[in-house]
């Protein structure tokens, strides 16, 4: 057993959610990621003096809506704090957040690990607001600042130290991203820094309680990221820890070129944020009536909607998986289930058909061009055997997408996909196919019974699909067994 | 509490700022004088008092979400010590 495997490693994280709202946290500035640098600013977001900050009140919704998702309790009164620094993308000179009474408190987001599900406690979450972007490799002696992110709302979400693993983490992050877009308080994109996290990593001892000296990573934009850096600090500690030192409390940064971390500033110059309630804002007062309101228009949750695929539908947990990692594709999958009693086979279609199609376009579910009725008519047409499993994907479901205002019925009889019932049909073709491959024949009725895949492929080409499957598997069977 | 040069060094590098020795005496004596006069409130008894920390009953009324009431690129950074039109110029924070 090796050095590091008597260590674990505990992971605590610190969860940034850009807000999807139309404007900034305390001003009307657009809040929308993209726009030339410089053009969604105005007096308060560039920090000018005299200016006064006005809450948006989507903000407060959305942290609301995603306390009540994670079961946290809703703070009735919470209040807004400065937190004081000097830094260039920052023109206040502080970022307005919630460090006293933040809006939710508690909570917990289940994960899957490998010991089961798991549940990851949230300690809280605070609404604060965004900084600016700082650019340092453009220019040889200047850092240019682009200032339409400041004032941009986050919801800031800190869960307990209860995460072992970088898989964990990132099934955290996928929970997360997935809960955030569920209740379309934000797009959850990782590329955009619509979502990231700053990990606190520590290790000990297996079996002892105590925690360690944690380190935190800032600068993770990916799961990939956070993977290698979890990783790379984990190692770094448990040495330090085995050569007699300590890990020191630090803030670190991860370099994805080197894949190691570098102190971003140590416990000498930490920072001294000089915490003091913030005197431009009132306190936040929420009522029953409000915090009622919001439960009453909560979406249907992953959870929920896995459970009732799984369960009401008699979908494999695999398949409930898949179809609910998008709210759109397990409500439209319900949509279609209530045209059709196979519900198996309305997944099989959604999973193996339109998702792809979804995939390639980018495209939303929503513009798919086939109506729930021609695919329940589609799924019927297979379910009486009429029209082949093989066929119904590979031909007429693409002739379907080319004529979107086609019945399906109509449409493969135009094609002539519909199975021939007829016997007379099957039995010469199956002759024809015997009669063309005497030595197989001598073959499989000398024991090389897997010859039969062979036959059934020839029939099945020959037949140009019509042929049922499972007609023509047994009259082969009876055929080659007679003579 | 006391002003002493320890702390007006770490005010220093909170602030960013490095003072001139002359000012340095100067807001020695300004922060202590601010200070004492501010201490003038510890002879009040407070006991069972409150912390009051809003001055007045407001409670958040919150703004609409809608987008409203920017500034154009130009007029943001007319202002600024330094600029290239589209960004605002500041001495290179990080080495790379």
């Amino acid at each position: 057993m090796s050095v590091y495997d008597q260590y674990e490693t505990v992971i605590g994280l610190e969860i940034h959610v850009q807000l999807a709202t139309q404007s900034k946290a305390f001003c009307g500035d657009d809040a929308r990621f993209g726009a030339a640098p410089n053009t969604h600013v105005s007096a308060i977001s560039l920090g000018h003096p005299g200016t006064l900050p006005r809450l948006n009140k989507r903000q407060v919704e959305y942290a609301v809506q995603l306390g009540l998702a994670l079961g946290c309790e809703i703070q009735r009164h919470n209040t807004f704090d400065r937190k004081n620094y000097f830094y260039a993308d920052l023109p206040k000179g502080y970022q307005i957040t919630q460090d006293r009474r933040p809006i939710c408190v508690g909570g917990a987001l289940q994960i899957p690990s490998a010991e089961g599900e798991k549940s990851i406690r949230i300690h809280h979450i605070h609404m604060e607001e965004d900084a600016g972007k700082s650019i340092h490799d453009q220019d040889p002696q200047h850092s240019l600042v682009d200032l339409n992110r400041a004032g941009v709302p986050l919801l800031e979400i800190v869960t307990e130290p209860d995460l072992r693993s970088p898989e964990e983490v990132d099934a955290l992050m996928t929970a997360m991203r997935q809960l955030v877009r569920y209740l379309e308080i934000s797009d959850g994109n990782m590329e955009e820094g619509s979502l990231r996290c700053d990990c606190n990593v520590s290790v000990r001892l297996r079996g002892s309680d105590q925690l360690g000296e944690r380190c935190e990573v800032k600068n993770l934009n990916s799961m990939r990221f956070a993977r290698r850096a979890i990783a790379y600090e984990r190692r770094r500690q448990i040495d330090l820890i085995e050569a007699g030192c300590k890990a020191e409390q630090q803030t670190l940064n991860f370099d994805p070129v080197s894949g190691m971390t570098s102190p971003l500033r140590d416990k000498e110059d930490a920072h001294d944020y000089r915490y003091f309630p913030e005197p431009d804002l009132p306190p936040v007062q929420l009522d029953e009536a409000y915090v009622d309101q919001l439960r009453a228009t909560l979406p249907p949750l992953p959870w929920a909607l896995r459970t009732e695929l799984a369960t009401d539908y008699q979908l494999s947990p695999y398949n409930a998986e898949l179809l609910t990692q998008e709210k759109a594709t397990a409500l439209y999958f319900k949509r279609l289930a209530a045209e059709t009693p196979h519900f198996k086979a309305a997944a099989n279609l959604l999973i193996n058909k339109l998702l792809p199609w979804v995939q390639e376009r980018k495209t939303p579910l929503a513009d798919f061009p086939l109506t729930t009725d021609q695919l329940a008519e589609l799924i019927q047409l297979i379910a009486d055997d009429r029209v082949s499993n093989a066929v119904a994907y590979q031909r007429l479901f693409p002739a379907l997408l080319d004529r979107p205002e086609a019945r399906p019925l109509a449409l493969a009889e135009a094609l002539d996909l519909i199975q021939s019932q007829d016997d007379d049909f099957m039995a010469t073709l199956v002759r024809e196919v015997i009669e063309q491959h005497p030595d197989k024949v001598a073959a499989y009725r000398q024991g090389k019974k897997n010859l039969l895949g062979f036959f059934m492929g020839q029939v099945m080409r020959q037949s140009k699909g019509r042929a049922n499957p499972k007609t023509a598997e047994a009259l082969l069977q009876r055929t080659l067994a007679a003579d | 509490m006391t002003v002493d040069n320890a702390l007006i060094s770490k005010l220093e590098k909170l602030a960013r700022l490095q003072l001139p020795p002359e000012q340095r005496q100067q807001l020695l004596g300004d922060l202590n004088a601010i200070l004492e006069m501010v201490a003038k409130l510890n002879e009040l008894d407070t006991e069972g008092v409150a912390p009051l920390t809003y001055i007045s009953d407001a409670v958040f009324l919150g703004r609409e979400d809608v987008v409203a009431k920017q500034v154009d690129r130009e007029a943001a950074l007319r202002n600024a010590p330094d600029q290239d039109g589209q960004y605002f110029k500041v001495p290179k924070v990080i080495d790379l």
